[in-house]
């Protein structure tokens, strides 16, 4: 038969040949597959069948200083929709249920697509009793749509803290880009205040149970009943130095306002209260929000989600005569016995610069008390330019104070060097005279002022504002771990402090400015302030710490477009005060007002 | 002569009891792989239908005179070249090929019984009486027999039959005993077909191999530039033919090339494949147990990729179990065709085995990730009535020439 060669071998050969090695080769990459790289195979494989579902831990709750709870978790509804078995044409009815703008579940459904249909993709969050009563009601009809409990954030307290809680919100493509080492898309992160400063505190870490699923990834069952799975682990607690009842009353007294309003704890720099105004509700913006609440919130034109307390530099007025002081006795230029006479106002470079009243012969307590002008125009020419700028920024001005939350303005503090560049090496130094009484180019924020406050009624020395105290352990413990924070001590002396400290109490207690704020159960040393504003009426301004002998709390408060500081500030900071000085009597004084009311019912049922 | 009265002498075990293994372990596979898709759980109860009435087909095969597989050669020929053009004008469109007919319920695949007829037309033609292997009219003559089906299969399109189509015409004028230069005048055009699916070097780097090889060859200048001018023009003509075809094919082709670039797209079949076959290991993770498999990683599993089901399984036990059936079952028909008693047999009987061989090589080649994802049968063990009755249809043929092979005519 086929006996004819090729290439001198037979071609029967050449046909075993073929077929044999065919089979080798075939035989040597089964064996380096299946045996010499079958653990590399084995593991893809099951990367491939088993999924891990991530468990999103329960998110960090906040403490006040006293241990009462101010933001905890609640439970809310989220919806989701299953691509696979969701029918689009739903989507009309579906958007006026949840309360969204029309195509919001196709680009929600587009912008969250991967390559599964299976795989729910969140929709709304945190939606309305009436929603999910209706949704229940019509889950028949509502193929590939369902509802599952998530949680969300809570305010049991009656604290709004808008700016100093913030809130979380889904994470943006350019952050997820930065961390995605942990966040997956959808996945919520703080945004602002307290959740975005100690988001890696609160976050926890997020557990993940195994299911099986197949090649369109979906779930057909638990992987090994469970064995694998790993828990969520709970975000830590934050404990906040705030007091609720101060935060209560400063929310109060700002509503309706526009201005700060900020308490410390002059020993240790922790904030007792913290409230810029207007605010908005956080418990209706978390997660999700009601686009008319949204769309209010962004056109409103005094602004409710800018922080005024880290952001809204204001000039100081008056407060800053304080400092001035301090300057002038520890350069040694005065001392109490320097005296100036007031005579309602003086020429300083060819202007007339007045003063409120005609004040007389006064020292530099006085000076303070009565918040003379004329003694602090002729002042900060004793001080000089320089000087002046190095005191303000030793007392923290014109820099960031490292507040542990948000973002700050340095805010600014003139120099002579800043005015040459505008005006040149013979710049008109009655700008200085201005500046003497916290006017002009100088600007501070709310927070900076705080601190300065915290640094007078500790004689120069305190830490870094602070919203945080510290965390407690997830164990059993729930040990109380402090942040340490930085100490700032400007190194000026006791007995200087104490002098103008006395003005300060003479402010409230003697014939000053804020005597109308004076307590009968606490002695309030304090200075107000009334900063000149070309747009519009005066900034009322008012910094004060008490008891006066032994300071535990400061207050600045700053209120916007309304006139005195006397009239607007001080009796606001007086009420901060109180809430916080005398909390067992005010409780007491509530609880018989309330024993008084329901005795006057009673009385007034058994008369009738 | 003594009649020797052993079964095994009219009947060759060594052919039925490879394919009949085959067939089981492919039964097994089938039912595994389609346990839990509601699509295609009939797909057991249909095969063994198939299997059942593919044994009859064998049986008739095997029964009929030997001598008139040649008498059918051209009625086979011309009526399957009938069958691939009506497919294309009525065919059902299946996964992007028209290549189906339907009947009864039951669609067939014309492409199949064709290979079978062009091995027999071509074993016909080129054991005729005059027949001059080296002359260049019977190898032109030869190739346009074989090239007529490509051409219809490209039509529909079925890439994967076309090779078959190719091979075995190589193969045949092979074992007909076509000289180095005739094989390299045959080959060199395929060679350079497939290279130009990799892009314009490699398709240049073949021109100018054909160059070098027509200067050894020392052939007239006359015949050598139009053995170039040939070689030139199917290149052209692949690579305007892969323009042509559909999207998924094109993807699939470039995806063997690189088959990472794309992991969810045309590379995932091969990805996937090679992972259930890899993490089958030495034993298997079990029947019915492997996760690549019942998790359906791998789309229709039941049909191209059934060896993955049982690499999956049972492992490099169950591979190389299946390897060793086929490679017996090989030489069996290998040596059957060395022994025909004539030459139009032994060429049926070698095209046959080509048919088996390629369509072996290129689906288990493609499932470990040694040859580009073409869609096409595993013999035997993959699900599929046209491709199972037509496998057992040609071994009937060889059992036939089995039965016969001491008989003198």
């Amino acid at each position: 038969m086929k006996t004819d060669s090729f290439l001198s071998v037979s071609r029967e050969s050449i046909a075993y040949f073929v077929i044999i090695a065919s089979f080798a080769l075939l035989g040597f990459r089964l064996i380096q597959m299946q045996i010499i790289e079958h653990s590399a195979y084995d593991e893809k494989a099951a990367n491939n069948a088993i999924k891990g579902i991530e468990q999103i831990p329960l998110r960090g709750v906040f403490y006040d200083r006293n241990m009462n709870v101010l933001v905890n978790n609640t439970p809310a509804y989220t919806v989701r929709i299953t691509p696979a078995e969701y029918d689009t044409t739903l989507n009309k009815l579906l958007e006026v249920v949840l309360d969204v703008e029309p195509g919001y579940i196709d680009k929600v459904l587009f912008g969250n697509r991967t390559f599964s249909k299976f795989v729910p993709i969140r929709i709304k969050r945190g939606i309305d009793f009436k929603a999910v009563s209706w949704l229940e009601e019509n889950t028949a009809s509502l193929p590939g749509v369902d509802l599952v409990v998530e949680m969300q954030r809570g305010y049991p307290a009656g604290i709004r803290g808008s700016h100093m809680f913030g809130y979380s919100k889904e994470i943006s493509p350019a952050l997820l880009e930065k961390e995605k080492n942990y966040y997956k898309p959808g996945d919520l992160i703080g945004s602002s205040g307290v959740e975005k400063a100690y988001e890696k505190i609160l976050r926890g870490k997020k557990g993940y149970t195994y299911v099986l699923v197949d090649s369109r990834r979906k779930e057909i069952g638990r992987f090994k009943n469970g064995a694998e799975d790993a828990p969520s682990i709970k975000g830590n607690d934050l404990v906040l130095g705030i007091d609720s009842d101060v935060q209560r009353v400063a929310e109060q007294e700002l509503s309706g306002k526009n201005g700060s309003a900020v308490a410390i704890v002059p020993k240790t720099g922790e904030i007792l209260a913290y409230a810029s105004a207007p605010d908005y509700n956080l418990g209706a913006f978390s997660y999700s929000t009601s686009k008319d609440y949204l769309q209010k919130l962004n056109t409103d034109p005094e602004k409710p989600f800018f922080n005024r307390v880290n952001s809204s530099p204001k000039p100081p007025g008056s407060t800053f005569k304080i400092m001035e002081a301090i300057a002038a006795l520890n350069m040694g230029v005065i001392d109490t016995n320097y005296i100036i006479v007031c005579r309602g106002g003086q020429v300083f470079g060819g202007r007339f610069f007045k003063c409120d009243a005609v004040h007389g012969p006064l020292n530099v307590i006085h000076a303070i008390e009565h918040s003379c002008d004329v003694f602090f125009y002729n002042l900060i020419y004793k001080i000089g330019m320089d000087n002046w700028t190095e005191y303000a920024r030793r007392f923290g001005f014109g820099q960031y104070t490292h507040i542990d939350i948000g973002e700050e303005s340095p805010g600014f503090i003139p120099t002579g060097a800043s005015y040459e560049k505008i005006y040149g090496e013979n710049w008109p130094r009655s700008i200085m005279a201005s500046l003497g009484i916290g006017q002009g180019e100088v600007n501070v924020t709310p927070i900076q002022l705080a601190q300065y406050v915290a640094l007078l009624a500790n004689d120069g020395v305190t830490y870094t504002p602070h919203i945080v105290k510290g965390y407690l352990t997830n164990d059993s413990s729930r040990k109380f771990i402090p942040f340490s924070y930085k100490e700032i001590n400007i190194g000026i002396s006791k007995k200087i402090f104490s002098i103008a400290k006395e003005g300060m109490f003479l402010v409230v207690n003697g014939n000053g400015t804020a005597a109308a704020s004076k307590s009968a159960d606490v002695q309030i040393a304090g200075k107000t302030g009334t900063a000149q504003n070309p747009h519009g009426k005066d900034h009322a301004l008012f910094i004060g710490f008490a008891p006066a002998d032994n300071p535990q709390i400061a207050v600045a408060v700053i209120i916007e477009n309304v006139g005195f500081g006397a009239t607007w500030a001080a009796p606001i900071a007086k009420k901060m005060i109180e809430a916080y000085l005398l909390k067992d009597k005010l409780k007491k004084q509530e609880k018989n007002t309330e024993k008084i009311i329901s005795n006057n019912l009673i009385g007034a049922v058994i008369a009738h | 002569m003594r009649i020797d009265y052993k079964l095994n002498d009219k009947f060759d075990m060594g052919l039925v009891i490879p394919a009949f293994l085959l067939f089981c372990i492919g039964l097994a596979a089938i039912y595994s792989s389609t346990l839990h898709n509601p699509h295609a759980t009939g797909n057991f109860n249909k095969q063994l239908l198939f299997g059942i009435a593919s044994v009859i087909l064998f049986f008739v095969t095997y029964s009929l005179p030997t001598n008139i597989f040649r008498t059918l050669a051209v009625p086979s020929y011309i009526f399957s070249l009938l069958l691939l053009m009506v497919v294309l004008i009525i065919g059902r469109r299946v996964s992007g090929a028209k290549a189906w007919l339907g009947m009864a319920g039951f669609g067939f695949q014309p492409s199949e019984l064709a290979k079978l007829g062009t091995v027999m037309i071509l074993a016909a033609f080129l054991s005729r009486k005059n027949s001059a292997i080296d002359s260049f009219k019977d190898i032109l003559i030869a190739v346009l027999l074989g090239f007529i089906p490509i051409i219809l299969v490209l039509a529909e399109p079925d890439l994967g039959s076309s090779f078959v189509f190719i091979a075995l015409i190589i193969v045949m004028l092979f074992w007909k005993g076509i000289s180095l230069f005739g094989l390299f005048v045959v080959l060199s055009p395929a060679i350079l077909a497939v290279s130009s699916l990799f892009g314009i070097y490699y398709f240049i780097s073949g021109l100018v191999l054909v160059i070098i090889s027509l200067f050894i060859f020392r052939k007239d200048i006359f015949f050598s530039a139009s053995i170039f001018a040939i070689n030139l023009a199917v290149g052209f003509f692949t690579s305007y033919m892969l323009m042509a075809l559909r999207q998924h094919q094109q993807t699939r082709i470039r995806s063997f090339i690189n088959p990472s670039a794309d992991p969810l797209g045309a590379g995932y079949n091969a990805i996937q494949a090679k992972v259930a076959i890899g993490s089958g290991g030495l034993w298997g993770k079990g029947f019915l147990a492997g996760s690549q498999t019942q998790l359906q990683f791998i789309p229709e599993q039941w049909t191209d990729f059934i060896y993955c089901v049982i690499g999956e399984e049972f492992g490099f036990f169950g591979t190389i179990i299946t390897l060793g059936l086929f490679l017996y079952l090989f030489i069996r028909v290998l040596k059957l065709a060395c022994t025909a008693k004539n030459e139009f047999l032994s060429l049926t009987l070698i095209g046959i085995l080509s048919i088996y061989f390629i369509h072996f090589i290129v689906n288990v080649g493609m499932v470990v990730g040694i040859m580009p994802v073409i869609g096409i049968p595993l013999p035997f063990v993959s699900y599929g009535g046209s491709s199972l009755i037509v496998s057992m249809l040609m071994l009937g043929i060889a059992a036939n020439v089995y039965r016969t092979r001491k008989n003198y005519t």
